[in-house]
């Protein structure tokens, strides 16, 4: 079985979340093998989920100031910095057999891969347990929700998902650094920098010698190849995917989705 | 396994009907509140909209993911559950009564023989789970 790898670029995060969203709706309209898509931010931006309440949870003219975009997901979870990292997103229908029509089984089996990737740089990541009752927390980072991944209790990867028309996309970021003092200054979580500090961690504060993005998009790459028997072939968006990226990009950037969630008026069908 | 009330009828994408003239309401299952864990918002449609069968009505966000809601039946929206806003534990802790979603007013009462009854859905669950 061989899926499409989007080899890792940096976009903003208007560019991220259109192209994230075409590649999804691409792959349920014909019934494509699954994409995953590694990618970072340029200039950093703070994401939010689908759900979040823009201007009560985020510091937005904190952001705005500092030059940090705000951009709303599709996907669930809670609000990510994005400034060091490594972000993944992985699109796949239902008819894929890998993963079950199920939200927690698909978090497990995604966190399985990145995780065996993690272990071939020597980071021992395990899968959080489930709890029945989330905190009530903006911060995706402030504490891991059931089968993300935590070293020693600190939370490396925040993921978030969708499932729609037969198929989900999922988002993840996985921390090469974390910055508590932004995500405090950013996100309105009510936590100060020290005590975010021992919530998350990135992979380069575990590791005797520097990683690179690079180095690290390899090694999950490799996780997700060994742990379920599949292949990557490397491509590019469609022309296709391009094309609806591009309608997308104008609803990402509205403040009339970003701040107030209004889907009407950004026709992509 | 769970019990799922014989006066309902029932969708693969694990929404419930129950039905009144030609009033449908829908809501969650039982298995489907327990797959989504905590359930923490509910986007409703708007009262008028028209709604397509197998289409989204609107989403239902969890700890981690946001899902569709899809409609078992075409037709107009004429009512949405208010209580939910107030105490939205209740999709989870009633799901077939007092958490129910929408009330649709059906154009087309042949889509409910589509619809599964209680004892054919608890064996569809059974087959999603085998395969």
């Amino acid at each position: 079985m061989t899926w499409r790898l989007i080899p890792y670029q940096s976009h903003n995060a208007f560019q991220n979340m259109a192209i994230d969203e075409a590649i999804f709706r691409e792959t349920l309209k014909n019934r494509k093998p699954p994409t995953l898509r590694f990618f970072g931010w340029h200039p950093a931006a703070v994401s939010v989920g689908y759900f979040q309440d823009v201007p009560k949870e985020i510091h937005v003219s904190r952001c705005r100031s500092a030059g940090v975009d705000i951009v709303r997901r599709i996907t669930g979870g809670k609000a990510v910095y994005h400034l060091d990292e490594v972000t993944y997103s992985l699109s796949a229908g239902c008819w894929e057999r890998r993963f079950p029509n199920d939200i927690v089984r698909t978090y497990e089996i995604i966190s399985s891969c990145l995780a065996r990737g993690l272990a071939g740089l020597g980071v021992r990541a395990s899968l959080a347990e489930t709890r029945r009752k989330a905190e009530r927390t903006p911060n995706c980072f402030s504490e891991p929700a059931g089968k993300e991944l935590v070293v020693d209790g600190r939370k490396i990867c925040g993921s978030a998902q969708i499932r729609s028309h037969g198929g989900f996309l999922q988002h993840g970021s996985l921390l090469m650094k974390f910055d508590p003092a932004g995500t405090a200054s950013l996100i309105r979580s009510g936590e100060p920098a020290d005590e975010l500090r021992s919530r998350a961690v990135g992979v380069n504060e575990l590791v005797e010698t520097s990683v690179s993005t690079e180095e690290l998009c390899e090694a999950l790459q490799r996780g997700f190849c060994e742990e379920l028997g599949i292949d990557f072939a490397p491509g590019e968006l469609t022309r296709e995917e391009r094309a609806l990226g591009a309608r997308l990009i104008k609803k990402y950037e509205s403040d009339a989705w970003t701040l107030a969630r209004k889907k009407d008026g950004f026709p992509v069908d | 396994m769970k019990v799922f009330p014989e006066d309902l009828l029932y969708s693969r994408e694990h929404v419930w009907v129950r039905v009144d003239g030609d009033m449908a309401t829908l809501g969650i299952t039982d298995y489907a509140q327990e797959s989504l864990g905590e359930i923490l918002s509910v986007e409703f449609p708007e009262i008028d909209t028209y709604v397509e069968r197998d289409e989204a009505f609107g989403s239902i966000e969890s700890t981690k993911a946001v899902v569709d809601l899809i409609a078992s039946v075409s037709g107009t929206i004429v009512g949405v559950n208010e209580d939910i806003n107030d105490d939205i534990g209740i999709v989870n802790s009633d799901p077939h009564d007092t958490g129910w979603l929408v009330v649709i007013e059906m154009d087309d009462m042949e889509q409910l023989d589509d619809l599964l009854d209680a004892a054919g859905y608890h064996d569809y669950i059974l087959q999603q789970e085998a395969d």
